[in-house]
Order: C-alpha cells, then sequence, then structure tokens
C-alpha cells in the first residue's frame, strides 16, 4: 500500500485532548509523526500579568483538569519564593496530603484512560470509582471536586476537617488494596503484556537531551524526581522513594510507564498516611481558616525587579513557574509570569516515539505518556 | 429417527395450512365452467394440481416468518445480556469478576429485594439464604466512609426494564437520523455494502434450527451452506471499507480482510471436524447424533474444537479481543465510520445478531442442542428419575437451547470485560501460527475417534477419558510459568532502593 498521511485528531479518541498528531503511514506501519498543538491556547500567562497574585491562584487549577491542585501549588510555591514568606509548618503537611491525594487521583485517571486505548472498558470503570475516594477527600479540603482553589500566598485556604484523617486512612486502605485489583487484570494478562511490552521504547538519555521528566524518565531508570532531588515542602522529613523502574538497555517500554505510575501511586498513599500520622499539632485538631497555623500574613505586592521561581513535581513532570515582580506601576499584579509545562516538552519526542511500530500501537505508546493538552497549550 | 417435543410449531403450520387448502378446494366448483372459445375449466381439478406447490410455498413462507419472529424477539435478550452483565463486571462497587457477586449483592446492598415480590411468601426462604450469604460472604468495607461508594440504592423490579426499552429507544433515534453519503465516495458500493452484510447474516438463521420442530430450511449441507453466508458478510466489511473514501475505514477493511484468512480457515477446519465426528453436514442431524445416536454432547469428545470455535468465533463476530476492523482507540470506528443513522443501527443489531448466530451454533454443535444436561443420567436415576422425565417431556426445546446460547453470550460479555485488544500482526501470528495447527490436529484426532472407536456407539470410557485428559492438560498449561525465563528476562518489575541525590537541601 502507497504511503499516506492521516490526521488524527483534533477530535480523536487516542488524542486525550484537543490536538493533532498527523501520522503517516505504510500500510500498517507508522513511518512518520507530527504533533500539531495549539487548539485550546488560552492565553493564561498574558492573563495573569492583568490579575493580582490571590486571583492567578485560580487560574493555576485550570491549567490541567486532571490535576489541578498541583498546578495551583506550583504557582503558590513560585509566588511564595517572589514574596518572601515563611509557609507554617502544618500548612506545608495539608499541602503535601492536598498534593499526592490529587497525584494519585490525577495516574488513576490516567490509568482509567489507558484502558480503553487498548480495548478494556473495565479498567476506566474500576479507576474511576477508586478516584471518586479521592476527590471526596479532595473536597473536604477544597470545597469543590475539580479546581479547589485550596492553597493560599502563606499557608492553605482551610485546616483538615474533623474525621479528615480517620476518613482518609480507611480509603487509601482499601485503595491499596485495589490496587491488587489493577494488577490482577493488567499484569497477569499475557494480552496486556503483549501490548505493553516491547513496544514505544525511549532511551534514557535521549529523554534528558529533549528535556523529558517526570514519571515518564524515571519509567527508563533516571532517579530525577524534584521532591527527591530538591525537597521543597517536608518532603525531606517523610520516609519514602521515588519510583523509578530498571528498565532495559533499549530504554523504557509501554509497560515500564505503567508500572512506574502505580508504584508512584502507592507511595503517594503511603506519604498521606505517614503525614497524617506526622502533622504538627495532630490530625484531630482543627483551626479556623486564616488562623496563623495554618496561614501566614503575606504581602500582596512585589517590589519591580524581583523575580521568584520554583520547580515542582506535577503529576506529569517538572512544572515551573517564573514569576517577576511589577513594582508600584503594576499595583498588585506581577510584570510576568512564565510557565513551563511537562507534556509540552514531552509531546514532541512522544510523538517521535512512535515511528517504527503499528497503527494499533499509536494509542498504547501515546497513552502511556499521560498526556494532558490544558497544560500543554496553555 | 429425529428427537421431537410437544412445541410441534412445523405439523401444526403444516396442518393449519393443508385443512385451509383443503377447504378452499372444497370450495370451488367441481363441474366443468364452460369459457365460451376458450374451451372450459374445471377449477377445483386445476387448484388440485398446484395444490401440493402452493402448500410447499405456503408453508415455507409461514416456517421462515415464524423462525425470523423467533430469532428476533429471543435477541433482544442479547443486548440486554450485554448492558446488564457487564455492568455488574465494570460496576462501581468492584467485586467484579465474583460470581458470588452477582448474586448476594456487595457492601451491605443487593441488587433489589425481589424475592419479596413473590406470592404467598415463597420468597423468604430466598432472602433468608441471600442475607447470610451477604452477611458473611458479601463484599462489606466494615467503614461508614467508605459505604457511600457502595450505595446502589433499590429501585424494585423496573430496574430490569431499561435493558429491554432502550433498544426500542436506540431504533427510534437511529431511525430519525439522516443518511449521509461521502464526498468522492463510491457511492454505489457504500449503498450496497450494508445490504449484503446486513441480508447475509438474516440469511444465517434460515439454517438454524431452534427446536427440533423450529427451522425454517433442512437441506442435506446445511452446514455447509451456513457456513458458506457465515463467511460472506467480511467481504461486505471490506466493501464497505474500500468504498467509504476515508482512511480509517481502509485501513478498518484491509484489517478485515487480514482477519478473514487468518480465521476463517481455522474456522471451517474446526467445523469440518465437527461433522466427521458427527458424521454428518446437516445441523439438525449432529444435534441428534449427540441426543441420541451417540449419547454424548460433543463438548466432551472434542474439548479442543470447542475452545477453537469459540475462540474463531469470536473473531469471526469482531468482539474484543479480535475487534481490530471497529478499533474505536485508533480507527476511530473502524470500517463504519462513514455510516450513519438506521444503516449504522442495523450493521451494530447485525453484529449482535452474528454473535447470537455463533452462541446458538455452538449450543447445538457442542452441547446438545435442545437436551437437558445429563438428562438420561437423570431420568435413570432411582426415585426422582420419573420427575426430571416429567420436566424433560414438558420443557419445550427452543427454551433449554436458548438458555445455553445466552449462557454462551455471557461466556463472550465476560471475556469482552477481562481481556484487551490484540494488535494486527499479534492476531494473524495467532492465527496462523497457532488456530490453523490446532485446528487441524483437532480434525484429526476427530477422524481417529470416528474411524477407530465409533461402531454406532462410543466406548463407555471414551467421553470421560477425553474430557479428563484435556482438563489434565490445561491445568498443566495454566500453572506452568517459565521461571527461568522470568529470572532471565531483563525485565524486574520492582522499585530501586535510592539515594538522596541532594539530602537537606533545603536547610
Amino acid at each position: 500500500m502507497a504511503e499516506m498521511w492521516i490526521s488524527m485528531g483534533p477530535q480523536h479518541p487516542m488524542t486525550h485532548g484537543l490536538w493533532t498528531l498527523k501520522v503517516k503511514v505504510d500500510g500498517e506501519t507508522v513511518v512518520d509523526t507530527e504533533p500539531d498543538l495549539g487548539y485550546i491556547h488560552r492565553g493564561v500567562e498574558k492573563i495573569c500579568e492583568a490579575r493580582d497574585f490571590t486571583q492567578i491562584t485560580t487560574y493555576c487549577d485550570r491549567l490541567c483538569y486532571a490535576s489541578a491542585n498541583t498546578w495551583s501549588h506550583a504557582y503558590i510555591y513560585a509566588a511564595e519564593d517572589l514574596l518572601e514568606v515563611e509557609v507554617p509548618e502544618r500548612a506545608e503537611y495539608i499541602r503535601l496530603i492536598a498534593v499526592e491525594l490529587q497525584r494519585i487521583a490525577s495516574h488513576l485517571m490516567w490509568l482509567g484512560a489507558y484502558g480503553p486505548d487498548i480495548g478494556n472498558l473495565s479498567i476506566m470503570v474500576w479507576c474511576l470509582r477508586e478516584r471518586e475516594m479521592m476527590m471526596d477527600l479532595l473536597q473536604e479540603l477544597g470545597g469543590s471536586r475539580m479546581h479547589y482553589n485550596f492553597p493560599r500566598i502563606g499557608g492553605v485556604k482551610r485546616d483538615l476537617p474533623y474525621g479528615f484523617a480517620q476518613r482518609a486512612r480507611a480509603k487509601l486502605d482499601l485503595f491499596k488494596q485495589r490496587i491488587q485489583e489493577y494488577e490482577s487484570l493488567f499484569d497477569e494478562s499475557t494480552v496486556f503484556l503483549v501490548r505493553t511490552q516491547g513496544v514505544g521504547y525511549t532511551k534514557a538519555e535521549e529523554m534528558v537531551n529533549h528535556g523529558v521528566t517526570g514519571p515518564n524518565v524515571r519509567a527508563a531508570g533516571v532517579d530525577y524526581d524534584v521532591r527527591w532531588a530538591h525537597p521543597y515542602s517536608v518532603y525531606s522529613e517523610l520516609d519514602w522513594a521515588p519510583a523509578v523502574e530498571r528498565s532495559s538497555v533499549k530504554g523504557a517500554d509501554c509497560y515500564d510507564r505503567y508500572r512506574v505510575r502505580v508504584t508512584e501511586m502507592v507511595e503517594s498513599a503511603n506519604m498521606v498516611l505517614e503525614a497524617i500520622d506526622r502533622i504538627p499539632g495532630g490530625s484531630e485538631t482543627h483551626h479556623e481558616p486564616g488562623d496563623p497555623a495554618i496561614l501566614a500574613k503575606a504581602p500582596s505586592r512585589a517590589p519591580e525587579g524581583t523575580f521568584g521561581s520554583h520547580h515542582f513535581e506535577d503529576s506529569r513532570g517538572e512544572s515551573m513557574f517564573h514569576i517577576v515582580g511589577g513594582g508600584d506601576g503594576r499595583g498588585k499584579n506581577p510584570y510576568r509570569v512564565s510557565i513551563r509545562s511537562p507534556m509540552f516538552i514531552t509531546l514532541p519526542y512522544a510523538s517521535k516515539c512512535m515511528i517504527g511500530y503499528k497503527v494499533a500501537d499509536i494509542p498504547a505508546i501515546m497513552g502511556s505518556f499521560d498526556p494532558c493538552i490544558g497544560e500543554t497549550d496553555r | 429417527m429425529a428427537s421431537s417435543d410437544w412445541l410441534n410449531i412445523r405439523g401444526w403450520m403444516d396442518s393449519i395450512i393443508g385443512w385451509t387448502l383443503d377447504k378452499t378446494h372444497n370450495l370451488m366448483p367441481s363441474s366443468d365452467i364452460g369459457l365460451g372459445p376458450l374451451g372450459s375449466i374445471n377449477l377445483q381439478e386445476t387448484f388440485s394440481s398446484i395444490q401440493p406447490g402452493l402448500h410447499l410455498f405456503i408453508f415455507t413462507s409461514v416456517m421462515c416468518t415464524v423462525v425470523f419472529a423467533t430469532m428476533m424477539i429471543t435477541l433482544i435478550v442479547v443486548p440486554y445480556i450485554e448492558r446488564k452483565f457487564i455492568g455488574r463486571l465494570m460496576d462501581r462497587l468492584g467485586n467484579t469478576m465474583s460470581a458470588r457477586s452477582l448474586w448476594v449483592g456487595e457492601g451491605g446492598v443487593t441488587a433489589g429485594e425481589w424475592w419479596n415480590s413473590l406470592p404467598f411468601g415463597l420468597g423468604a426462604p430466598i432472602g433468608m439464604v441471600n442475607r447470610a450469604l451477604n452477611k458473611n460472604f458479601g463484599n462489606d468495607h466494615h467503614t461508614d466512609s467508605v459505604t457511600r461508594v457502595g450505595d446502589r440504592g433499590y429501585h424494585g423490579i423496573w430496574f430490569l426494564l431499561p435493558g429491554f426499552v432502550a433498544a426500542v429507544a436506540d431504533f427510534v433515534k437511529f431511525n430519525t437520523k439522516a443518511h449521509i453519503v461521502p464526498d468522492k465516495a463510491d457511492r454505489l458500493v457504500f449503498e450496497v455494502a450494508p445490504v449484503i452484510i446486513i441480508s447475509t447474516t438474516v440469511m444465517v438463521y434460515a439454517f438454524i434450527p431452534f427446536g427440533p420442530h423450529i427451522w425454517a430450511a433442512n437441506p442435506e449441507l446445511s452446514l455447509v451452506f451456513m457456513m458458506a453466508i457465515f463467511g460472506v458478510a467480511p467481504l461486505g466489511v471490506f466493501f464497505a471499507g474500500w468504498a467509504s473514501n476515508n482512511k480509517y475505514t481502509l485501513i478498518g477493511g484491509m484489517r478485515s480482510a487480514a482477519q478473514l484468512t487468518a480465521y476463517e480457515i481455522p474456522l471451517l477446519v474446526t467445523v469440518l471436524g465437527i461433522a466427521v465426528l458427527s458424521g454428518s453436514f446437516n445441523i439438525i442431524e449432529i444435534v441428534d447424533f449427540q441426543i441420541q445416536s451417540s449419547d454424548t454432547w460433543n463438548i466432551f469428545l472434542m474439548p479442543l474444537g470447542a475452545v477453537l470455535f469459540i475462540v474463531t468465533m469470536i473473531a469471526e463476530v469482531e468482539r474484543i479481543p479480535f475487534d481490530m476492523p471497529e478499533a474505536e482507540a485508533e480507527l476511530v470506528e473502524g470500517w463504519w465510520t462513514e455510516y450513519g443513522g438506521i444503516r449504522w443501527g442495523l450493521m451494530f443489531a447485525v453484529e449482535m445478531m452474528r454473535a447470537y448466530a455463533a452462541c446458538i451454533l455452538f449450543a447445538l454443535f457442542f452441547l446438545g442442542g435442545w437436551e437437558l444436561p445429563f438428562q438420561d443420567t437423570l431420568i435413570g436415576l432411582p426415585l426422582v428419575g420419573g420427575l426430571f422425565a416429567i420436566l424433560a417431556k414438558m420443557t419445550p426445546g427452543i427454551a433449554i437451547l436458548l438458555i445455553k446460547a445466552y449462557l454462551m453470550f455471557a461466556l463472550f460479555v465476560w471475556v469482552r470485560a477481562s481481556l484487551h485488544r490484540i494488535r494486527t500482526d499479534q492476531i494473524l501470528e495467532f492465527g496462523w501460527r497457532y488456530l490453523l495447527p490446532l485446528s487441524m490436529l483437532n480434525l484429526a484426532l476427530a477422524m481417529i475417534m470416528r474411524v477407530a472407536f465409533w461402531d454406532g456407539a462410543w466406548p463407555f470410557w471414551l467421553a470421560p477419558v477425553v474430557t479428563l485428559a484435556s482438563f489434565a492438560i490445561f491445568v498443566v498449561l495454566a500453572i506452568d510459568e517459565d521461571k527461568e525465563a522470568l529470572e532471565n528476562s531483563n525485565r524486574i518489575y520492582h522499585t530501586q532502593t535510592l539515594e538522596k541525590a541532594y539530602p537537606g537541601r533545603r536547610e
């Protein structure tokens, strides 16, 4: 058969969002690919220049619908770096709980979407079932189910509610059992293994050169986790280890990327359980919103020429905010906000990964990178 | 002598039509009628000369209608099973894959206390048993905070209804949609392809007996006819994919053609094995062979053939894990991407119909058709044997056959809920490298059994030995993990323990 270009997207089951993957196929074999991004570019960076520091948090929530909390926290840490705020330790623990719960929910969303990519709908329903428990816990903290607007500059919006610790323990224990159900459906299924093992190899050196971060690069054996390499919150005080797969000489395949995320979910669940035990002041005490124990005073204006930045381990890789203070001329607004999106850097590399594989492998490979177009296009 | 039951629809129809034609014959004037220059005509005599042909024509048409209506009415249960059973397997409560939860419910919540609506308190023991099962073995989370996940609620007996009524709603919706032909599509082939697919699938049912007396056509070589017609539809799929002027449909059509060659041959060889074992190319005779001559269901003599038949039939009807012609993840909807409205709806219904036909065929070929399980043994039991004899006498064959077919379809749904889609090259490799040799082996085994052991009856030890040997092989294959290969593999599925790269940098 002659070679032909197929335009997969912007509305296609494979895309997980709004983008186009142009694929050149020779029969069933992929010969060339070309990603085409920018369908939902909203200009978040420009919008942020017209908002004051507290208003920007809500926009950062909306960078990724599957992982809202991690993005607002990434911004908050950068803003605290700019405004030089010391955060109470209890607030740091609560933030860690919120972010790790969000990471579990995001990975569950990924796993749920990966099932239909390779033809199994059961796993989607199962994962969304467990995600519901995480959403309930996050709802208790932030008040909503999707865009929480939870962190504040200098702390968090609310303290842990009464009984949160008990509910979180029960649900996370149940969740750790349910992980074994997934493994019985995935790891013990030969069909799943032949679909994911030996497919979509990525090399560690290539990924590092391209700037790929997060679970995708940890699947290839690179032990780079921002929480581990540059511990920012109270991550250095907890007992945990980043999930890193020891991949083969050919690199990491789709199965490695699946394993690393499952391991990371268990790791995050353990982290939350440990944080609940070790939180200063105890998990059963409850402070009113605005209490100095959970929210420090923060200036609302930044002097001209100052800048703050922070890199943050998002669910999909290393996200980074760089904020430049505006001085009196800009009022309470920043002069410039720039965002590093991990998926914007990963997607072009991931698109080239599937050259030489079959058409049926496109969703299997693309889905394993966990694309999120909301943050990619910003 | 063919098997028979009291639901003798063919006999009834035959006598009704014969009686009507006789009455019509008698109503006609018996004397000659003069037609002037054209001579004269005796209506009664003329009618007598065409009466046998007329009888056959009306009788066949009526039986075709009966079989078609039976198929369409009983088909409603198939999407119902698909909806409800897969909903149970995938449900949000999580106790999937466990047959227990289908019965007792979980999380302290059952699917509805239906037994309370039985008359005269007949359901009370069922309720007691179920509550005890649920209390002791139900998946209760023991935690108030997580029971919210398990709260299904009770919706009364009407929870059964939506699975049926949704099919009607779907039909109305599909009928109201516009028919759109894509630009630069091959209009003629685009319109003809659904006709090929739908009509050949309906034609398959002409040769399927729903019972000893419910069938439309019964030629000597009905098995050959039926498999030939079954294999036409993939050609229509190929037409549809090629004519739509769409790259996704093109790839889907090509995949369908590749799958056709890889699966049709093992399927036909397997069916040939059934024919050899039963000594007939006639479906009804194959069933009668199992019920009467051999007195053993074919699945006990040919377990390998049964497995091959299921696998190839799942591929033939394009269900997961072999649904790559319509792989919705990469090909949107495969070869039927460009079809809409009632054509799409009918082709979807036809896919159900093909799966249903596959299930009925499995029941006919391997599960003894319309015979109760272990019927003769049960009737031969002391004391209670008479009860089973009455039961076997009272139950019409169609009910037994359809229950077997629905159970088979539940197996299809279970497979769909548990497995993933296999890739194109893997599917072809599987077909050529494993299924074809295995089906040849199956044919050889059938020949050996037929030639060496059949002399009007099977030796008494043959069926138990074959069944037990197959089961033993299955168990050995299932528990035989290649430990060495796992150890030498460069995949090690665990997390590395690392030293901190920059411990305590924040301080």
